[in-house]
C-alpha cells in the first residue's frame, strides 16, 4: 500500500469521504481517488450507468472488481450521466494506472452547486489521516 | 493491524517489496505486491510466481506402521503409496465432514509427514490423538523450524534447475505429485548449490508447473532473493495470496474451510482425494466412510462454473437460481485474468487453440453448492443483492494447465 506522502491528490479536483472525485469545473468528470485505487488494486472490471441514468447522492450507480472483491460507485452528487468512459470496458486497468486521468469512470451533468459538499484535496487528505487510513 | 497476528519469517522482505499485507487465517501475509493481483496471476500462467507459504502447517508423524494409521484417518488410499510420492486427502470426522485437507509424504514407514493448512496443525493433531491406534504415535509440530516456499508457473523448472546441486539426479524421475529430500532438513540429501537443505515436493496450488521448496527458517530470505534475482529475466516476480486464490480456483483446487468444510466431503469436484473403485464403492476403511456413504444419494453437489465476463458476485450470501429456483449457494467467486470466451467457447492463455494475438480479458469462475447434480453447460444464475449473473456449470475451468509437463 502507498503510504499517506505517497498518494498523488491533485487540487484539480474535489473529493468525497468514499474516495470518488469530482472536477472542480465543466466537463464534470467523477473517478476513484488515488488512494481507492491502491486499496483495491488491480481492477478486473467496472460496470457504469448508461448515459441518462439519474444520479442520488450517496447512491450506487456501478461497481468496480478486482479479481476477488465487488465494491460500490457512490455518487457523491444529485445529477445524470452524460458520458461513460468506453475505454474502461477494454482497459479496467486504466482506473489504477491513471485515476484522475484516462482512467476517469463517468462524465455528469450537474448544477455546480453539487460541488459544494466535497472536499478540497487538503480536506480529504486530512480525512485519510485521520480515517487513519494507513 | 494487530501486534498478533502471526508472521512468517519473510514479513519484513514482503513489506519492502510493497506486499498489500492482510489478516489471512491470523496471519499477516502478502495479497499482492507492487506488481498487482493481475500481472501475478498471469505470470504464474506465462512466467513463473514466488510464494511465501510459511503460514501453512508442517505435522510429522512418527512410529510403527504409520501407513496402516494414517490410511484410517485420510479420506486418500494411501496403501500403496511409494516413498518419494506425495498424496492430497482429506481429515474428516465421524460425520464426513472435512476437518482440514493435507498432502501426504511418506518419508518411511515410519515417518510420514503432513501438510495443512495455516492454524490447522493443532487441530488435525488433536484430532489424530482421537483416533484407535494413536497412542503408538508422536506428532511434531515443525512450525518455526521450516520455511516454505513455492516456485510456480511454466518457467519454474528452468528457474530453480541452476540453483539445485547435482540437478540432473534430482529432477530425474520427479513427476507432478512426487519429491525428493527429507523434513528433517540437515539430514535431506537434496540441497540448493549454496548449500542449503531443502526438501523438494513437485506440487503446488495452481495447477501449474511448479514446485514448494521446505527449507531451514533461517535459509528462507536468502533463498527467496536469489530466486527472483535469476528468475527475474524468465519472468518470475513475487505473488500474494489474491493470485494464489484466482489460479487454484480456475485450476479447479478447493480451499479448505470455504470449498469443503463443515458438510460431507462427497459428490464434489475432487473424487481422486477419495478411495473410490472402478464400481464406486470405497477400496478401504476410513474415518467418516459410513457418514459419506449414507450421505451420497442425499448430499448437495459441489460444481465448478464459469461465467461469460469477469463481473462477479458477493460469494458471501449469494444465491444459485435454477429456472427461477433457488437451489443452493456460492462457495467460490474469483475472476481468472487468464481466461476468456471465443465464440462462446471458453479459451485461456495457454489454450493451443487459442487465435493469435488474443488477450483474454477475464471470466468469473468459482464453485457452488446445490441440491441437483447439473451436467456441465446447464445455465445458472448468481443473485446477490446487487445483479443476477448468468453463468454455467463447467467441467473443468481453465484450459491447458501446466503442472503435469515434462520438466525441460
Amino acid at each position: 500500500m502507498k503510504e499517506l506522502n505517497e498518494l498523488n491528490l491533485p487540487s484539480s479536483v474535489r473529493y468525497h469521504d468514499d474516495h470518488e472525485w469530482v472536477s472542480v469545473s465543466a466537463p464534470y468528470r467523477l473517478g476513484i481517488s488515488d488512494f481507492a485505487q491502491d486499496a483495491l488494486g488491480d481492477l478486473t472490471f467496472v460496470e457504469m450507468p448508461e448515459v441518462g441514468t439519474r444520479l442520488t447522492r450517496g447512491e450506487e450507480f456501478g461497481t468496480l472488481e478486482s479479481t476477488k472483491s465487488v465494491s460500490p460507485l457512490l455518487s457523491p452528487v444529485n445529477g445524470t450521466v452524460k458520458a461513460v468512459n468506453e475505454e474502461l470496458n477494454d482497459n479496467p486497468g486504466l482506473v489504477n494506472s491513471d485515476p484522475y486521468g484516462a482512467g476517469w469512470i463517468i462524465e455528469i451533468e450537474m448544477n455546480p452547486g453539487e460541488l459544494d459538499g466535497l472536499m478540497d484535496a487538503a480536506a480529504y487528505k486530512a480525512h485519510l489521516e485521520s480515517e487513519g487510513g494507513h | 493491524m494487530s501486534t498478533r497476528l502471526g508472521k512468517t519469517i519473510l514479513n519484513e522482505t514482503h513489506k519492502k517489496l510493497g506486499g498489500n499485507m492482510v489478516d489471512f487465517g491470523g496471519w499477516e501475509m502478502p495479497l499482492w505486491y507492487a506488481s498487482g493481483a493481475v500481472k501475478e496471476h498471469l505470470a504464474v500462467l506465462t512466467g513463473a510466481g514466488l510464494f511465501d507459504t510459511g503460514h501453512m502447517a508442517v505435522i510429522l508423524g512418527e512410529g510403527p506402521d504409520l501407513r496402516g494409521f494414517l490410511n484410517f484417518a485420510l479420506s486418500k488410499d494411501i496403501s500403496r503409496l511409494k516413498t518419494g510420492r506425495a498424496g492430497y486427502g482429506i481429515v474428516l470426522d465421524d460425520q464426513g465432514f472435512a476437518v482440514d485437507d493435507a498432502i501426504i509424504y511418506p518419508l518411511s514407514e515410519e515417518r510420514w509427514a503432513l501438510v495443512v493448512n495455516a492454524g490447522m496443525s493443532g487441530p488435525v493433531i488433536a484430532h489424530l490423538k482421537k483416533l484407535p491406534g494413536s497412542e503408538k504415535y508422536e506428532w511434531t509440530d515443525l512450525a518455526g523450524r521450516l520455511a516454505k516456499l513455492d516456485l510456480q508457473g511454466p518457467s519454474s523448472f528452468r528457474i530453480l534447475k541452476p540453483l539445485v546441486a547435482g540437478a540432473d539426479q534430482v529432477f530425474e524421475k520427479l513427476p507432478y505429485f512426487s519429491f525428493k529430500g527429507d523434513y528433517d532438513l540437515p539430514s535431506s540429501t537434496v540441497r540448493l548449490t549454496d548449500g542449503t537443505p531443502v526438501l523438494l515436493s513437485r506440487t503446488g496450488y495452481t495447477g501449474e508447473l511448479g514446485f514448494e521448496i521446505f527449507l531451514p527458517i533461517d535459509r528462507a530470505e536468502s533463498v527467496w532473493n536469489r530466486l527472483l534475482e535469476t528468475g527475474a529475466e524468465r519472468g518470475l516476480i513475487p505473488c500474494g495470496l489474491a493470485a494464489r486464490d484466482s489460479l487454484r480456483t480456475g485450476a479447479v483446487l478447493p480451499l479448505s474451510h470455504q470449498d469443503i468444510g463443515a458438510w460431507p466431503f462427497i459428490n464434489n469436484p475432487w473424487p481422486w482425494a477419495l478411495p473410490l473403485a472402478g464400481d464406486g464403492s470405497f477400496t478401504k476403511d476410513f474415518k467418516g466412510r459410513a457418514a459419506l456413504s449414507a450421505a451420497r444419494a442425499t448430499a448437495d453437489h459441489t460444481l465448478p462454473f464459469v461465467g461469460f465476463d469477469p463481473r462477479k458476485v458477493e460469494a458471501s450470501g449469494a444465491k444459485v437460481m435454477l429456472d427461477g429456483r433457488e437451489i443452493g449457494t456460492v462457495l467460490t467467486v474469483v475472476a481468472d485474468m487468464g481466461l476468456g470466451r471465443v465464440d462462446g467457447r471458453v479459451v485461456g492463455l495457454a489454450s493451443p487453440d487459442k487465435p493469435e494475438g488474443w488477450n483474454p480479458k477475464g471470466l468469473v469462475c468459482g464453485f457452488v453448492k446445490i441440491r441437483e447434480k447439473l451436467e456441465p453447460g446447464t445455465v445458472i444464475y448468481l443473485k446477490d443483492d446487487r445483479r443476477q449473473l448468468k453463468v454455467e456449470i463447467a467441467g473443468d475451468l481453465r484450459p491447458g494447465r501446466s503442472a503435469r509437463s515434462p520438466l525441460k
